[in-house]
Formats: C-alpha cells, structure tokens, sequence
C-alpha cells in the first residue's frame, strides 16, 4: 500500500507534468527579457530555502538557477504559463522528481538546516514532513477513516487506538471536514464530492504533521464553492503550517497567499510580497501576464 | 514627452475595447467641464445672465456622464477583475472622473456670480474688481487641460509642472484677495459683490486643485505611488527613481 501511494502520486506528477510540457517548449518568445530574478527572494524565517537549483530532464533544462525562501507560517504562489517549471520547482521541494528515471536536480534545497538532496537523507520521513496535495483529489480506495489513519500508522504516530482516534478527528476538523463525516467515517472516502475529496487529502498529509504542505493546483478541479472553502481552510492551515501552492488562477494566488513567485521558461522571474506583484509588478513579464496579456 | 510605450493588448480584447470606451467617456467629460468653464466665464464678460442659467442647465450633462462613468467602471471590475497596471488604470479614471465633475460644479459658480452681478438690476461692479477672474480661469483651464494630456501620454515630467503651477494659481488667488480688500476699504458698499467676487476666485483656484490632483494620479498610474500628499520635491524624487528603473 505504501509504495502504491507514491507510485500513484508520482504518475499523476508525471501525467501533469506532460501535459504542461516540462520546459515549455513554446515559450521561447520574451527570453532574453528575464535577467535576474527581481525582488527579495530571501525572508527572515525561511522553513525552506532553494539555492541555484537546476532540474534537467535528461539533456533539457526545465528550472535555471533559481533561488527561494519559502517563509515559516507563510502561503507563497508560484504562478507562470504552462510549462514556466512551477509544478517542476514545487516538486523538487520533497523531491518528488526522484522518481522520474530521466530527471536531475542540481544546486541545494534546504529544509530548516537540513540537505533534503543528502545521499543519507530518507525522502519517506522527508515526504512526510513535506506533504503534497494534488491537483486532482485522490483519496485510497478505502473508508474516510483509514484514508487518515493510514499516514500516523505507517510512521508510528499513534501507539493506541484512542490516538489514533484523536488523530483522525484533529486532522479532519483541521480540514474542516468533521462535521460533514464524524457520523460515516466507515463508509468509502471515494463516495465523497470532489470538494470533501480534496479535503480529505489535505486531512490525510497534515494527519502525520508535516512542516511544509505542497499543493499543486489544488481546486483546478473544484467547483468555485468548494474552491472558496479549500481558500478558507488554506488561510487557517498557515497558522500551524508553511504552505506553497502552484495556481494557475491569478485571484487564487492574490486570495491566499501572502508571498508570489512568477516563473517563466525555468526563471524565476520575480518574487515579492502578493501585495505588491498584484498592485505593482516591478518586471514587464510579470505585468504582462498577471494582466492577461499572454501566458 | 511620453515616458514610456502603450501596452501590448490584453488577450481578452474585448477588455481592451471597455477600457477605450472609458478613457472616451473621461475625455468627454473633460471636454464639457472645460467648455463649461469657458462659457462660464465669458457670461461674466458679457454681462449675460441667460447664458449664465444654460451653463448652470448644462451641468447636469456632466452630472449624468459622471454616473456613467461610475457604472461602467464598476462592470469593468466586476467583469475583468483587473490587477496591477489595469487596477491603478481603471481608479485613476474613477478618481479623474469625480475631480472632472467637480470642475463642473466650480463652473457652475462662475455663472452664480454672473446672475448675482447682471441679474438683479442693483449697481453694477466696477470691471476692474473681476480683473483677475479671466487669467484665474485661464490657468485653471489650462492646468486641467495639460493634467489630461499627461494621463493620456502618461507623462510624468508635465505632470510635475502642473502640480508646480498649482503654487502659481494660489498665488494669484492670494494676489487677488489683496486687491479686492482695496475696493472694500475705499467703499464698503461694495461688500456684497466682493463675497461673490472672492466666492468665484476660491472657485477658480480649486479648479487648479483638481488639476494638480489629476496629475497627481497619473504619477500613481505610472509608478505606482501614492503622491498626494507628498511635497514637490518628494515627487520630483519619485519621478527620477521611476525613470532610473
């Protein structure tokens, strides 16, 4: 079951990731307009921080150099065209990218102090710590309960049934998600609507108390109710947790977060307080594209 | 001088077309406040209570064309959901747009004056007391006719200099008030036709407000900032850092 989740995860990264075309091969209309990343890319708490990473699939170079702090309690956006390395960088973040015979990532990504590309470093314990939702939901074949106990279990969270009991109902009020299933926590997590889905996956990674909660466009798939509640519940979770999310949707990224990172062809382009980038962009590229002008 | 390039078109183009329509709605209204203004005046040159009572009819054309504006703007927002260079776009218009109408109802009291004056067959005023009241309106006009030529070129250098000649309109204004109190020591009699006179010169003097306020949101339009209620050194400053980056 445990490889079955990762395998399952990881086809759907790879599913994503061909249908945006990994580097863009499109894009090349603006290169020579990128430069230097603008703005502070650095924050006085970081919980994560990227320094000069690459990621190449085989010979073709998807993410250039780009440096990042992801900030302690924060939301930050990666925003971009199809194929900009958004969902690409996202990954390399719990080193999702592993998995993909063909892909290399160079350069450093802590994790508070540690080297999360250490030759010693587990990436099971590690993707717990840094958990990740998906685009689509993708709840276990299995009853709402056990899609949260399954996590705790395998990593020896809970040594009683009463814990574990605690955990299911902490991790489901978390996600704002107990009072619509505390009375049917038996019957099947896939007999859920898509918003309750993605819930449910949202309870299942905080269920083994990660650090960093990665989230690939999450309400992509979401109905615009059940995205207002999945924004709701993203504001709540960045009290306890650092959260960075891909979007595609530019009042998504204004919404919920209180960082945004604009890609585009691999680049980092510009980073800066959501504010800001929203109000008062400092690169063309990424005026253009939050205005609707291309992307 | 335009400071920088017309954007590239939204790929939405029907956003492009309501934001054309809008700028044509503010150039129009721009375009009436100004004439009411003039026409306002020259009521007064010629003694011509009439006219005076079509211009104060007028105004409630702007009136209509500033609530036009308004809808049309708040469906834009709804409707397109603008951020960035477009936000600051469409509050610009919405702040130009509420100065315009403003102008209209400073016009609107340039005519009272004449009505006051030319209306009520009591004594005349001597001309030299409205002495100051052509030039006044002239630089008023002139100010908020250059203050929209800077939003159309987002031309930040001429909109410094409108804010610049805000200082030289209030002088006037003061210059003015010095020599109205003349005629009030040597007759007070003439009191009456001085509070209008000096009610029609304040008039004037914030029509040049409103200009230099237009300036003012180009400034933000093009940088950004908020320049309001900074001083004109702050702004020159402002200006130069926009243009370095």
């Amino acid at each position: 079951m445990s490889s079955t989740t990762v395998d399952e995860e990881v086809l759907m990264a790879e599913e994503i990731e061909s249908k945006e075309g990994v580097g863009g091969a499109d894009l090349g209309a603006r290169a020579d307009e990128i430069g230097a990343t603008v703005g502070d890319y650095t924050v006085d708490k970081p919980r994560m921080t990227a320094r000069g990473v690459n990621v190449y699939y085989e010979d073709k170079r998807a993410i250039m150099d780009v440096n990042l702090d992801i900030a302690e309690n924060q939301v930050i956006s990666l925003i971009g065209p199809s194929g900009c390395g958004k969902s690409t960088f996202l990954r390399c973040l719990n080193r999702m990218n592993d998995t993909i015979d063909v892909c290399r990532v160079t350069g450093e990504i802590k994790l508070d102090d540690q080297d999360i590309y250490d030759k010693k470093m587990d990436v099971v314990p590690l993707r717990a710590q840094v958990g990740m939702v998906f685009q689509k939901p993708n709840p276990f074949p299995k009853s709402i309960y056990e899609n949260i106990a399954y996590g705790p279990r395998i990593h020896g969270l809970a040594r009683t049934k009463d814990e574990m009991d605690e955990i299911v109902e902490v991790s489901l009020r978390r996600a704002g998600l107990w009072e619509e299933v505390k009375d049917r926590l038996d019957e099947a997590g896939t007999g859920l609507s898509g918003g309750q889905q993605q819930r449910l996956c949202i309870a299942r990674t905080i269920s083994v108390s990660p650090e960093v909660i990665l989230m690939d466009e999450p309400c992509s798939a979401l109905d615009p109710i059940a995205t207002a509640v999945v924004e709701e519940l993203i504001d709540e979770l960045r009290q306890h947790f650092t959260i960075a999310i891909v979007t595609h949707s530019m009042q998504q990224a204004a919404r919920v977060s209180q960082r945004t990172a604009y890609f585009h062809l691999g680049r980092l382009v510009e980073v800066g307080p959501t504010d800001e980038i929203f109000t008062n962009p400092v690169h063309k590229l990424t005026e253009d594209y939050i205005t609707g002008r291309f992307g | 001088m335009s400071e920088e390039k017309k954007p590239q078109g939204h790929t939405m183009q029907r956003f492009d077309a309501e934001m054309e329509e809008l700028h044509r709605l503010t150039a129009l209204i721009d375009d009436k406040v100004r004439r009411q203004l003039m026409d306002a005046v020259d009521t007064l040159r010629n003694e011509d209570a009439d006219a005076a009572r079509a211009v104060i009819n007028r105004d409630e054309e702007i009136n209509d064309l500033d609530v036009e504006a308004d809808d049309e703007l708040i469906r834009l927002i709804a409707k397109r959901q603008p951020v960035a260079k477009d936000l600051r776009d469409i509050m610009t218009v919405g702040k130009i747009v509420t100065d315009l109408e403003r102008v209209g109802d400073e016009a609107r009291k340039i005519a009272r004056l004449t009505i006051h004056l030319y209306d009520n067959h009591g004594s005349s005023p001597n001309s030299q007391m409205l002495r100051d009241i052509p030039r006044m309106a002239e630089m008023g006009q002139k100010m908020v006719a250059d203050a929209m030529a800077c939003f159309k070129d987002r031309d930040l250098e001429r909109a410094v200099d409108v804010i610049r000649r805000d200082f030289e309109l209030r002088d006037e204004f003061k210059s003015a008030l010095r020599h109205l109190s003349t005629f009030i020591m040597e007759d007070a009699r003439s009191v009456g036709h001085m509070v209008e006179i000096v009610l029609a010169l304040r008039a004037l003097e914030r029509i040049g407000g409103h200009g230099k306020n237009i300036a003012g949101y180009v400034i933000f339009l093009v940088t950004g900032r908020d320049v309001r209620h900074a001083d004109l050194n702050a702004i020159a400053r402002e200006i130069f850092e926009a243009r370095r980056s």
